[in-house]
């Protein structure tokens, strides 16, 4: 456990730009968004007349409409970070077990006494649990420092926020959502992971493209073959992996739920699952046969990552 | 005493090429082996097989494990310093030895400042801030602080200065070496290591080809130095190897008595480089 902390720091140390500073970045552009649109408002509006009238007429709504569409905003506002989250995860994977060798810093890596299933493991935790539960902590914060740039901004206009929204919403169910779709997906992307992985433990150089050619190249041969048998255009491998994402437990659309445009879990464009922000629905996916054939794809990829890692040195 | 290094028909093939031939090896506790070869001789390969960084066939044990399946737990008990270049270079000195002490179960933290103090490497130090001097300093600081029983440095001076090479070996043999531990080393620059080692190994095209401890190498081996008038005489005794400098022939002999070479010229035991040059262009071992 010991050896396995220490080797998390490793990544996270070399990793710090990646992990740290980039949630960070997005959360002051979030703050920096706000605070020029109050200023452009300002600037237009001396008296903030068409800002009164707004919150005038928001208090006057039931508190349930403001409940619900104050949860929505709050998820709503995490899709940048999700977004820029996946692609810190997707190279951080890719480089995780390339750039040791490119440097040739793996022959002191493995002239310690960690195993080499230990350190993939330390990998893929930090993909799928350190990098999610950082963005996370910088979400909230994020959030927290815009509820109160708000309710200065409400106070000034003569409202109350916490009756306007601050009792009304509820930020916890909001956060533990997202916490819950976030650990959720790192596990429902796990194959794409051990694919990652596995790339980064063998590509000689620009793992980028081992990992993005094979499958192009397998879907394009596929589109051809099924074209002249069948004169259609549909399964293929770029089928599977759009479909693995609009199934996926990780808030990334809006959609149509009970006749409202709602936050959805991955994209509504099939009736395989639910679609709509529940726990429910995000462990109705972890359940899934989909899942289970998933999870047998990805344990091939980590286990060929990891015999590769075993043979790995610097040459 | 249960050797550190034991090796029956160690043999490393990369396609068809023999780079380690069945090579046969046993390494008792308590030696400073100089593992002396030229470039390809298959050093490094015979080091990484018993390091557990590639596969091999033949039986091989280093401390009683099998290193290509053992390496980590092997790992608590070998140090090694593959080059001068492979620390991470992105890394903070502090850091370095925070993750070292948090893998490695014999690290001193204590004993690794003692003899980062004497360097000019400080904790706030990143690796790639520092010059290779000062790297191979870290490194050595780091697994001297590892209470380890095997140490294989491979080319552990490459690129350095005289100062820094003097320096390493000098602290390497003053504040680690001691009986319990062994010591496995290739260089090039065999002059500067040669009065620190106990045992001598020549590989040469995957093969050994001569394996002797210091005292028997000053006992086989002789260097005669000889005048032109006397050559012949002294080449009628089957040198080893024969060269000229500054007009004075120089013979060189595998287990001739010291008496009959006296009468002929000076007599010398011969330095590790010129036997290395004599084994390597002579032939027989």
């Amino acid at each position: 456990m010991k050896r396995l902390l220490a080797l998390i720091h490793r990544e996270f140390w070399e990793n710090k730009g990646a992990l740290r500073t980039t949630p960070l970045i997005i959360g002051g552009i979030y703050i920096v968004f706000l605070l020029m649109s109050i200023f452009t408002t300002a600037h237009f509006d001396n008296e903030l007349y068409t800002f009164r009238e707004a919150v005038r007429l928001l208090a006057e709504q039931p508190a349930e409409f403001r409940a619900a569409h104050g949860q929505e905003v709050m998820l709503g506002s995490s899709l940048f970070f999700t977004v820029v989250l996946a692609f810190v995860v997707f190279f951080y994977l890719l480089g995780a077990l390339y750039d040791d060798r490119k440097d040739r810093s793996i022959l002191f890596w493995k002239s310690l006494p960690a195993s080499d299933t230990l350190t993939v493991l330390s990998k893929l935790l930090v993909a799928m649990v350190v990098a999610p539960l950082i963005f996370w902590v910088v979400f909230i914060l994020t959030q927290v420092v815009m509820a109160v740039i708000a309710s200065l901004m409400v106070i000034s206009v003569g409202e109350n926020p916490w009756t306007l929204f601050l009792s009304v919403v509820n930020p916890l169910k909001a956060w533990f959502l997202l916490l819950v779709s976030y650990l959720a997906s790192s596990i429902w992307f796990l194959p794409i992971y051990g694919w990652l992985l596995l790339v980064s433990s063998f590509a000689p150089r620009i793992p980028l493209l081992f990992a993005v050619l094979p499958p192009v190249v397998f879907a394009i041969l596929q589109i051809w073959i099924d074209f002249l048998r069948t004169f259609t255009l549909n399964s293929n491998l770029f089928g599977v992996i759009g479909e693995w994402v609009a199934n996926s437990p990780a808030i990334l659309s809006v959609g149509v739920h009970d006749g409202r445009g709602m936050l959805s879990l991955g994209a509504p464009l099939n009736k395989d699952f639910d679609h709509a922000v529940t726990v429910a629905n995000i462990f109705d996916r972890l359940l899934s046969l989909q899942m289970l054939a998933g999870l047998a794809i990805a344990a091939i990829f980590l286990a060929g990552a990891l015999w590769m890692r075993h043979r790995a040195t610097d040459s | 005493m249960t050797p550190i290094v034991s090796a029956r028909g160690l043999t490393k093939r990369y396609g068809r090429t023999l780079a380690v031939d069945h090579i046969d090896l046993e390494i008792p506790p308590g030696r400073i082996v100089g593992l002396v070869g030229p470039n390809g001789a298959g050093k490094t390969s015979a080091l990484k097989a018993i390091l557990g960084l590639a596969t091999y066939d033949g039986e091989l044990s280093v401390l009683g494990k099998d290193p290509s399946r053992q390496r980590a737990a092997l790992m608590e008990d070998v140090c090694f310093i593959a080059d001068v270049a492979v620390l991470p270079r992105w890394i903070r000195v502090s850091q370095l030895i925070d993750v070292t002490e948090g893998i490695h179960p014999r690290f001193s933290r204590a004993r690794c400042l003692e003899y980062l103090a004497e360097t000019k490497v400080t904790l706030d130090h990143k690796v790639k801030q520092l010059s290779k001097g000062m790297v191979a300093q870290l490194h050595l600081a780091l697994v001297m602080a590892i209470d380890a029983r095997l140490l294989v440095l491979d080319e552990p001076t490459l690129g350095l200065d005289i100062l820094y090479r003097k320096q390493f070996y000098t602290s390497l043999l003053n504040d680690y070496f001691d009986e319990e531990r062994t010591i496995i080393i290739t260089t090039h620059q065999v002059e500067e290591i040669e009065h620190i080692l106990t045992d001598l190994i020549f590989i040469r095209d995957g093969r050994i080809a001569l394996q002797a401890t210091m005292e028997e190498v000053e006992q086989r081996y002789a260097e005669l130095l000889v005048r032109p008038d006397v050559a012949d005489a002294a080449r009628a005794l089957g040198p080893l190897y024969e060269r000229e400098l500054f007009g004075r022939h120089i013979f060189l002999y595998d287990n001739v008595s010291r008496d009959r070479l006296a009468g002929l010229g000076e007599l010398h035991t011969p330095s590790v480089a010129d036997l290395f040059v004599a084994t390597m262009k002579g032939g027989a071992s």
